[in-house]
């Protein structure tokens, strides 16, 4: 009896009964997943690796600042056309970093934007700003 | 009132067929105070094409800037004026030109209107010692002189060369050309209209071959030029020992009244010094204008000097980072924006063909000719 | 000779007394007419923050090279000559013998007297030893046409912090991270304001002061090390001179402030461009009131929003213009008028282009 009832407990605690119905449990423990994602981003913008050349993000954009996140999708002159911001971070991978571009759902790549992100929080949104 | 709406109508329809940009372009930009009209661009034809404007009677801007050549003299490398004098610098073409911020490979002229007072009175160009004889030739001409009196309302007396530039400016404007395979294919949407290779060139262009920045283009028109001044490593590369001296001597002479339009078409060393003769700024050393793409691969050779003879070795001078002969010294002066590439022989192959999808139907003639020319000289 | 400057400027110059710019213009043609007779008057170049960074051997970030290269090969270019030059610290980004040795045989390229400034990059792998065997003194001063220089070593940091790290190397980089949560801050230490202390004593109150420090003898904003500690003490010990002026390096980027009788200017990297403090959107920072800023920089250029400085010393106080490779100089003369240094084509709002706000 007891089992039982600790089975249909744990149940209840684990799977609600519908879909919209998370708990602040879940909400926050994705929020650490995000944060996770977002640290990892924080070490491929310091780090020397992700080119051939040996200079890192963080040389140009101390805290990811001057990326300006928020105002993607926007025009982009040195790509000639209204582009998102993972493709000015290949813009940058290939040219300053002299490396290899990655595609949009590089886990790298999500990294990267989620602490470019994270460091320009609180900002409004101004998509198409120059 | 139903006249008078007929006629707003009228100027209206006239007005939109005559703005209507090709394919690929924007709208042209047209001073107010000189505002197209047909009667005015015919004149400036005239202007254009008239042989008596020289100090010999046998050199006009047609003969530079010849219409079936893409308003070029290709291939010559520099122009032969007067008496076949040459002077240091490639002719660039007219087609277009209307887009360009300011005129001349350094930009020393602000604009058409402008741009046009100077040839006449250089000495290995129309060789002539001022405008008079210009003005002269108009007003004893009848037919100049009725044209004159309908489009500026202008006297023989009154003609000066305010008109006969704007004139010419006007008839300048009307030379723009778009709907290259690439304007179809990128603008319009046509998927077969430019070849697999130059498909794969535009992604070079855009890519590793870091075109785009400084031949630059828009979401919904492209024009291939920033407008702006760039020591790319042609010329100076050779002179990179004479550059003090040389600017040094050419800034005392500059200050002591020296015409710089003389002196940049009559000796090649102080032609490479480029737009710092126009500006003085030491950061604008070597540094030319980037100039348009379109109709590229009819406009040969290239470059300010026409040093480059085909489309192939200028990729190529880009791929070496700056410098035509890939162990070269770079010079110190070079643009921030070259950089060695390190392109694969397809790509290079590939960015020729992209650039040769850049012609206009009205001048794919010239291609033809242009390349088949190239390959009977074993140049290609 | 053909004016690069707004209309605005010859207004400008009635207060200031800039009249030269880095040109290749025999003096004669160019000297402003009304130049204090018996003031000092002499230029010198500023180059600054070169980062040369090795990759492997003798293969160096290019990028890097050519910022310096052409920042030699135009100061060479100049005309009237400088009376010397001096470079601001950062010549390397990790202080390796072979970055060093690298920059110093670009900077040897140098047709005048070359004084240098030490920066953390340089530093922080072996103390400045190899950089003395270079460049000499890690701070001192000197006298020149009656202006009285000084070179500060300014930063230095806690000794706890330098002790605490297993390797050369580990320090090293962890000094190396602009934004590193783990630096520590800039100071000249308790030694050097002693020496200033005393070297100042020598100097009578009217002798103009030029200091050059790489950080910048004021507190900025401590997250980027755009701070030195005794900021404040040093402009004490400053405070009693009619007219000093303050050239600090490490911000790539434009910065001047007037605080009392000091004014403080920033120079340019040859190498990259750093951001404006507030564009930082989670901290606070105090970038200078009186900065008219640079504009945002385009990466695909590499020399875009790098340069170098050429100065001109005139009546005791410095007018300073950036020589920016990829855009429009900027000017910043002290204007007499206002007792402190502005932009000479931008300090009006109306005058500013958009490129100048969207940092």
């Amino acid at each position: 009896m007891l089992r039982v009832t600790l089975v249909v407990i744990s149940m209840c605690l684990l799977a609600p009964a519908y879909g919209d119905e998370f708990t602040a449990e879940e909400a926050e423990r994705w929020m650490e997943q995000f944060e996770q994602v977002a640290a990892d981003g924080r070490r491929l913008w310091t780090s020397p690796e992700i080119g051939t050349n040996g200079v890192a993000c963080a040389q140009c954009h101390p805290n990811a600042a001057n990326t300006h996140p928020e105002t993607y999708p926007k025009f982009q002159k040195q790509l000639g056309r209204v582009v998102q911001l993972w493709e000015m971070f290949n813009w940058c991978l290939r040219n300053p970093l002299e490396g290899e571009e990655m595609a949009a759902d590089d886990p790298r790549m999500i990294a990267m934007q989620a602490y470019a992100y994270k460091e320009r929080r609180g900002v409004k949104l101004e998509p198409g700003k120059h | 009132m139903i006249k008078a709406l007929l006629a707003i109508a009228a100027l209206v329809l006239t007005g939109a067929a005559a703005a209507q940009a090709p394919l690929g372009l924007p709208d042209v930009p047209v001073p107010v105070d000189n505002p197209q009209t047909p009667e005015k661009i015919a004149l400036g034809s005239r202007l254009f094409n008239d042989l008596r404007f020289s100090s010999t009677r046998a050199v006009s801007c047609a003969t530079c800037h010849i219409a079936a050549l893409a308003f070029t003299d290709s291939p010559l490398h520099v122009s032969k004026g007067i008496n076949d004098l040459t002077g240091t610098r490639n002719a660039p073409t007219v087609v277009n030109a209307a887009f360009n911020k300011t005129q001349f490979w350094d930009g020393r002229s602000p604009d058409l209107e402008d741009q046009a007072l100077h040839p006449f009175l250089n000495p290995v160009e129309m060789g002539l010692e001022n405008h008079d004889p210009i003005l002269e030739t108009i007003r004893n001409d009848s037919e100049y002189v009725k044209a004159f009196g309908t489009v500026f309302d202008a006297g023989p007396d009154e003609i000066s060369m305010n008109e006969v530039t704007k004139a010419i400016a006007a008839f300048e404007r009307t030379q723009v050309s778009g709907d290259s395979p690439f304007d179809r294919w990128y603008f319009g949407g046509e998927q077969d209209a430019m070849t697999e290779d130059a498909v794969r060139g535009f992604a070079v262009f855009l890519g590793n071959g870091r075109c785009v920045s400084c031949h630059a283009m828009e979401q919904d028109f492209a024009l291939f030029t920033d407008h702006q001044f760039h020591n790319v490593g042609v010329g100076i590369n050779d002179i990179q020992d004479k550059v003090p001296e040389l600017a040094r001597a050419f800034q005392v002479a500059k200050n002591e009244g020296m015409d710089v339009d003389v002196a940049v078409l009559t000796d090649a060393d102080t032609s490479h010094l480029g737009r710092f003769a126009v500006d003085d700024q030491l950061s604008s050393m070597g540094a030319f204008k980037t100039s348009t793409l379109r109709n590229i691969a009819v406009t040969a050779p290239y470059m300010h000097d026409g040093s480059i003879r085909t489309l192939r070795e200028v990729v190529e001078h880009y791929n070496n980072g700056g410098v035509s002969k890939a162990d070269g010294a770079v010079n110190p002066f070079l643009s921030g924006g070259i950089r060695p590439l390190n392109l694969t022989e397809q790509e290079m192959d590939d960015l020729v063909a992209f650039m040769e999808a850049l012609t206009s139907p009205q001048f794919e003639q010239s291609l033809a000719g242009s390349v088949a020319s190239a390959k009977v000289s074993g140049e290609e | 000779m053909s004016n690069k400057y707004i209309a605005g400027r010859r207004d400008f110059l009635k207060a200031t007394t800039s009249g030269l710019i880095a040109g290749m213009l025999p003096v004669s043609l160019v000297r402003l007419a009304g130049a204090a007779e018996g003031e000092p008057d002499f230029t010198f170049a500023y180059i600054s923050d070169s980062h040369i960074q090795q990759i492997k051997g003798a293969k160096f970030v290019r990028n890097w090279d050519q910022g310096l290269i052409r920042a030699v090969a135009e100061a060479n270019l100049l005309e009237p000559k400088p009376d010397f030059v001096v470079f601001g610290g950062d010549l390397a980004q990790l202080g390796s013998k072979a970055e060093l040795d690298h920059g110093a045989e670009i900077l040897a390229g140098l047709n005048y007297k070359t004084h240098a400034v030490l920066g953390e990059h340089d530093f922080y792998l072996d103390m400045g030893e190899y950089w003395s065997k270079l460049y000499g003194d890690h701070y001192y001063s000197w006298d020149h046409k009656g202006v009285h220089f000084v070179v500060l070593n300014s930063i230095l940091t806690y000794d706890d912090w330098v002790n605490k790290w297993e390797t050369d190397e580990r320090r090293m980089n962890e000094m190396a991270g602009l934004d590193n949560p783990n630096g520590s801050p800039f100071m000249v230490g308790d030694k050097q304001m002693k020496w200033l202390k005393k070297d100042l004593s020598k100097v009578s109150k009217d002798t103009p002061i030029i200091v050059f420090s790489h950080s910048p003898l004021q507190k900025i904003y401590k997250g980027w090390n755009f701070w030195t500690e005794e900021a404040d003490d040093i402009q004490a010990l400053l405070k009693p001179f009619d007219k000093v002026n303050v050239i600090y390096g490490h911000v790539h980027q434009i910065q001047y402030n007037q605080i009392d009788n000091i004014a403080f200017t920033s120079v340019m990297s040859t190498a990259w461009p750093w951001p404006y403090p507030e564009s930082y959107a989670q901290a606070e920072s105090h970038l200078p009131i009186l900065t008219v800023p640079m504009n945002r920089a385009d990466p695909f250029n590499e020399r875009d929003a790098t340069g170098w400085q050429f100065m001109n010393m005139n009546s005791g106080r410095v007018d300073l213009e950036f020589n920016l490779y990829n855009n429009t100089n900027r000017t910043v003369g002290f204007n007499h008028d206002k007792g402190h240094p502005e932009d000479t084509s931008f300090s009006d709002p109306d005058a500013r282009t958009p490129a100048q706000s969207h940092f």
